[in-house]
């Protein structure tokens, strides 16, 4: 037996991607957990006498148009940006997955319907939905959380629908029905917890995605009200400025590619991870 | 042929009728309408009243949309309640900018992607392969828009260079209208190379492991002719699905580059009639929507009996 490499040793030999990508989980983390730490200055506070000035040592990402302070507002902006993604993404887990559960394990017309109706969402690219959903609900964190949540709850029906499917069809289901058990203990105690790790993988998987479309949305005025600061909603403002204030667009929209390329970079490795075994 | 074309059409029409009615009831169900827009903040209960009826808005809701889905069927969309236009003519107009912004986009795309695909996954492990990966993963994290948004800076601090401001098509002057979809088509087709390439990569990878690539390889066949021959020739079956899969990508991502760069095309459109409240336009637009998604489909599992005459039957 060889002694299992140290941690160091671990993190050393790696792929350059996957050290990148730890990089920016530890950075994300303390962004998300101390922002006010980080960011000493005020997200929100006003000051049109210092407005879009470059980056200096007082403004390490320079200002925006009323001259916020644009380091504190991308800082802050990671909690509320990655906090919507990850929340509309649970709550379509969560539906998705709980109405795919049940379709697949139930079968017949029920699952044939549900399908049917579920698949209609997916007729439309996603950010075309989202525009429509926000559009016409009007800007807000909770309408963006529906609309996402809505666009990728397909996504989670079907991967927890052929799960449950493939499960259901199992000789250990069969075992189950024959000793007796009910239809919905044997398919909240035995299949659910065979489908999680699907379900779990498609959430990685969906949420660099996600990412992108929340940014989208708020680019085009959609997302959260002003003047919360969110990565899509300060690219929206820099539009505007992009010939004279370039910084105010170039930051949040190196925090989303880099938080877009952690998370890939996980369910990347992960996925490896379950494809061996 | 039946056989092949009846369901797709049946689940398609379903897909355009429950979409229909969604976006119709919740149009309707918000606060604000077309009517509350026009008047403003002046409270007129005569004026309000008289536009609502003019927009057919006192109605019931299910008349309203028994009328609407009548009048769809005869192939009439409506009018614009801001512009007057008819809803067909504008969907057209705004979908011509989308289709060349959408195809010259492809094109790049799997110009750029493809072969980037082969190369990786034929030096699977090696320097070049990493490289590659890295632009794939970069490519699919960047947002589109702010690819955009940094092309827009770039070429004018390092060229001097900026798009021509208003929109011109192809049959008007060439020179302008590529001048302007250069680089909205550029961003576009950053994220979909990388979509394109990572796909490629592991589907060739997949393929080079077979037994029939090795035996070709036994056999003394050239790596060319392995390559080629054996190993991508099967993977264009997944090729043309993806394909399918990233001309409807496109499409979505127009809504945000034509906003960005202000092309008056099909996302343009859809986004301004639904801030406008403009009912008949955002409706159209998004069956139209749903009917290409729906044609681009069908294509794609046209092509598949092409490619592959085992799939005829």
């Amino acid at each position: 037996m060889t002694a299992s490499p140290s941690l160091v040793q671990r993190i050393l030999e790696a792929p350059a991607s996957r050290v990148l990508s730890l990089l920016v989980f530890t950075a994300l983390a303390l962004l998300i957990i101390a922002p006010e730490f980080i960011a000493s200055q005020s997200p929100l506070s006003v000051d049109p006498g210092r407005a879009l000035r470059p980056s200096s040592a007082q403004h390490w990402f320079g200002t925006d148009d009323v001259g916020r302070d644009l380091f504190a507002r991308v800082v802050h902006a990671t909690r509320i940006t990655l906090g919507l993604v990850a929340g509309a993404l649970l709550v379509s887990a969560l539906a998705g997955a709980a109405l795919g559960l049940i379709s697949g394990f139930v079968g017949g017309v029920i699952d044939q319907t549900l399908a049917r109706l579920i698949d209609v969402i997916l007729t439309f690219p996603p950010i075309i939905a989202g525009v429509v959903i926000t559009g016409i609900l009007g800007p807000g964190a909770d309408h963006l959380v529906l609309a996402l949540a809505i666009v990728y709850m397909p996504m989670f029906f079907r991967i927890a629908r052929s799960g449950a499917m493939a499960e259901g069809a199992r000789t250990y289901v069969e075992a189950s029905r024959a000793l007796g058990f009910s239809e919905v203990s044997i398919l909240l105690r035995q299949v659910t917890p065979n489908v999680l790790p699907l379900v779990l993988m498609q959430y990685v998987i969906l949420f660099p995605l996600a990412l992108q479309i929340e940014a989208a949305l708020g680019f085009l005025g959609l997302g959260v009200a002003p003047p919360t600061p969110d990565w899509g909603a300060i690219l929206e403002q820099g539009k505007n400025f992009i010939m004279v204030a370039w910084w105010i667009s170039l930051w949040p929209g190196l925090f989303l590619l880099a938080s877009s390329f952690a998370v890939m970079v996980l369910g990347r490795s992960l996925r490896e991870r379950i494809d061996a075994g | 042929m039946l056989r092949f074309l009846l369901p797709r059409l049946a689940s398609a029409a379903l897909a355009a009728l429950v979409s229909s009615l969604v976006v119709f009831v919740l149009m309707r169900s918000v606060p604000g309408d077309i009517v509350g827009q026009m008047l403003g903040q002046t409270i007129d209960p005569t004026a309000s009243a008289a536009l609502r009826t003019f927009f057919g808005l006192d109605q019931a809701m299910h008349t309203q949309f028994v009328d609407w889905l009548a009048r769809v069927l005869q192939g009439d969309l409506g009018r614009s309640w801001y512009q007057g236009q008819a809803v067909t003519r504008m969907i057209s107009e705004a979908f011509t900018v989308t289709l060349q912004i959408a195809l010259l986009t492809l094109v790049l795309a799997t110009l750029i992607g493809v072969p980037l695909g082969v190369i990786a996954g034929i030096y699977e492990g090696r320097r070049l392969d990493a490289a590659i990966q890295a632009f794939n993963l970069i490519g699919l994290s960047a947002p589109v828009f702010w690819v955009g948004l940094m092309l827009l800076v770039g070429t004018s601090a390092f060229f001097n260079w900026s798009p021509p401001f208003a929109w011109r098509s192809p049959s008007e002057d060439l020179a302008d209208n590529l001048a302007i979809v250069l680089l909205p088509v550029l961003s576009l087709a950053v994220l979909q190379a990388a979509a394109y390439s990572h796909f490629v990569r592991e589907c060739m990878v997949g393929e080079l492991r077979r037994d029939h690539v090795r035996a070709a390889f036994a056999k003394g066949l050239s790596p060319a002719q392995v390559y080629f021959k054996h190993a991508l020739r099967n993977i264009l079956i997944p090729l043309v699905t993806f394909m399918g899969m990233i001309l409807i990508q496109i499409l979505g991502g127009t809504v945000v580059i034509e906003s960005l760069f202000s092309l008056p095309g099909l996302g343009r459109l859809i986004l301004s009639g639904i801030q406008g409240r403009d009912y008949p336009v955002v409706q159209g637009a998004l069956l139209f929507v749903v009917l290409i998604a729906i044609s681009v489909n069908l294509a794609v599992d046209a092509l598949y009996g092409l490619i592959d005459p085992r799939l005829r039957r």
